[in-house]
């Protein structure tokens, strides 16, 4: 199953993400960033499903939450930066 | 026991928050260092407080540096605003918490505007100040010692109109006076967790309009490769592990004063600490009482101050004598060699406090008219 991943440059941000996202009906995940997916340490992301991301993605443009970067993770694992 | 020490402390806390001390207690590891449930639940608690300290004080969730306490606040506003020789104008009624700081940094400090309850005085004096040019501004929205309530919203027009950036330290009015960091345009609001918001000791907030320096260097939970502190707030100003028991009170604390209305409160504060004012002048203290009065009263007894408040304790009431670390208010209102009695009412401010301290004070005048003893403070000038 193709998963999409918001990663943030900061947990609190992260977290705002997932309230804002919340409040707009949109589902999400929040998790810790996988260490393949950013070198940087000890980030969180959010999880999202294919059918949610564009959406999340724009509630998050919309109420100003800086997002660091998006990625696709394809059914045979494989991830890649996308912009949606 | 009749506690009247809510400037020092609130101290019968609302049950809800020693529920949530204890929950957090038993559920939470540390917030932002893990993925499992008792770290996320960790982090859950700590932007939980983010969020509803937001939601009272008109800020984003990002703009609350949790802190240790008020103090802690400070300094690191403090340290993002001064330099050496930067000039700093204060109020007369600052309390150790912004003069030692600025002392430490050196900092040529202009103090404005001594008048008790006079605002016109207070903003006079302040325009003059900062006119003359100043790097920063540091003042206090009430008298932790008098309960004068300072027109931070004025002052805070001033500094921006000067172009000044200024800290209000929200210590005393912090749950029981409107305090909003978008209205004021503040850079930063600083305030303990323990005193009008009922949290637990050992928490704070900083609300910050602007970014900061760090006071603390340490780690974050986040951008773990670098060894530089992040950019971006709040984690910018929370090295190390979080006080998430506390943090979990705190917001317990905060959802109460959300609920109950923190004009509500403060109208209570305040209408004891009048009816207490009126009663202490009748019994013929000195008394130090006026117009823009919080919840808290000042007055002389004919026995040094500390001697008033001891017997007072021995008979329930828990008032603070002293100088109340603010040294310069004391030297404002010319109290510094006597100090004063402190009553400091809290969310549950009630007539019947006032009235058993009222009959309590009444017996302390009578049993010391005859008893006269020296006052206990040398002399001294602390700025």
């Amino acid at each position: 199953m193709k998963t999409y991943f918001v990663t943030f440059r900061s947990v609190t941000f992260a977290q705002r993400g997932e309230s804002v996202l919340k409040k707009s009906g949109v589902n999400c995940v929040l998790q810790r960033t996988p260490r393949w997916m950013e070198a940087q340490g000890c980030g969180y992301c959010l999880r999202l499903s294919v059918k949610d991301a564009v959406q999340a993605v724009n509630v998050l443009r919309q109420k100003q939450v800086p997002m660091r970067k998006i990625y696709l993770q394809a059914e045979d694992g494989d991830i890649q930066e996308v912009q949606l | 026991m009749i506690y009247l020490d809510n400037g020092a402390t609130s101290f019968h806390k609302p049950a809800a928050v020693k529920k949530a001390v204890m929950d957090a207690m038993d559920r939470c590891a540390n917030p932002g260092r893990g993925g499992y449930a008792a770290a996320m639940e960790a982090a859950r608690q700590v932007y939980r407080c983010r969020e509803l300290a937001g939601e009272l004080f008109d800020c984003r969730p990002e703009q609350v540096v949790l802190t240790s306490n008020c103090t802690h606040g400070l300094n690191i506003g403090i340290r993002t605003l001064v330099r050496p020789g930067s000039k700093v104008v204060i109020s007369g009624f600052e309390h150790n918490a912004v003069t030692r700081p600025l002392h430490a940094m050196n900092a040529n400090i202009t103090v404005a505007g001594r008048r008790l309850f006079d605002p016109e005085d207070t903003l006079v004096a302040f325009e003059k100040a900062l006119r003359g040019g100043a790097d920063a501004a540091v003042f206090t929205h009430v008298s932790n010692v008098f309960g004068y309530i300072l027109p931070v919203r004025e002052i805070s027009r001033l500094c921006r109109r000067y172009g000044v950036p200024f800290i209000i330290d929200a210590a005393q009015s912090a749950g029981s006076q409107s305090v909003k960091l978008d209205d004021l345009g503040a850079d930063f609001i600083a305030m303990p967790g323990h005193k009008g918001l009922l949290g637990p000791q050992g928490t704070g907030l900083l609300l910050c309009g602007r970014g900061i320096e760090p006071l603390l260097y340490g780690g974050t939970g986040n951008q773990s490769i670098f060894q530089q502190m992040p950019e971006d707030l709040p984690e910018r100003g929370e090295a190390g592990t979080m006080n998430v028991p506390g943090i979990a009170g705190l917001s317990a604390g905060v959802r109460y004063l959300l609920e109950s209305g923190v004009e509500t409160i403060g109208r209570k504060e305040s209408e004891q600490a009048k009816r207490c004012a009126k009663g202490l002048e009748k019994l013929g203290f000195q008394v130090f009482s006026g117009r823009n009065q919080g919840g808290t009263v000042s007055f002389v007894p004919k026995v040094d101050c500390e001697s008033a408040a001891e017997f007072l304790a021995k008979m329930g009431i828990a008032v603070r004598a002293g100088l109340h670390c603010a040294p310069l208010a004391h030297e404002s209102a010319g109290t510094l060699e006597t100090g004063t009695v402190r009553v400091s009412f809290g969310y549950d401010a009630a007539c019947w406090q006032t009235d058993k301290f009222l009959a309590a004070a009444g017996k302390l005048q009578n049993k010391t008219e005859k008893n006269k003893i020296s006052y206990c403070y040398p002399r001294g000038n602390p700025l």
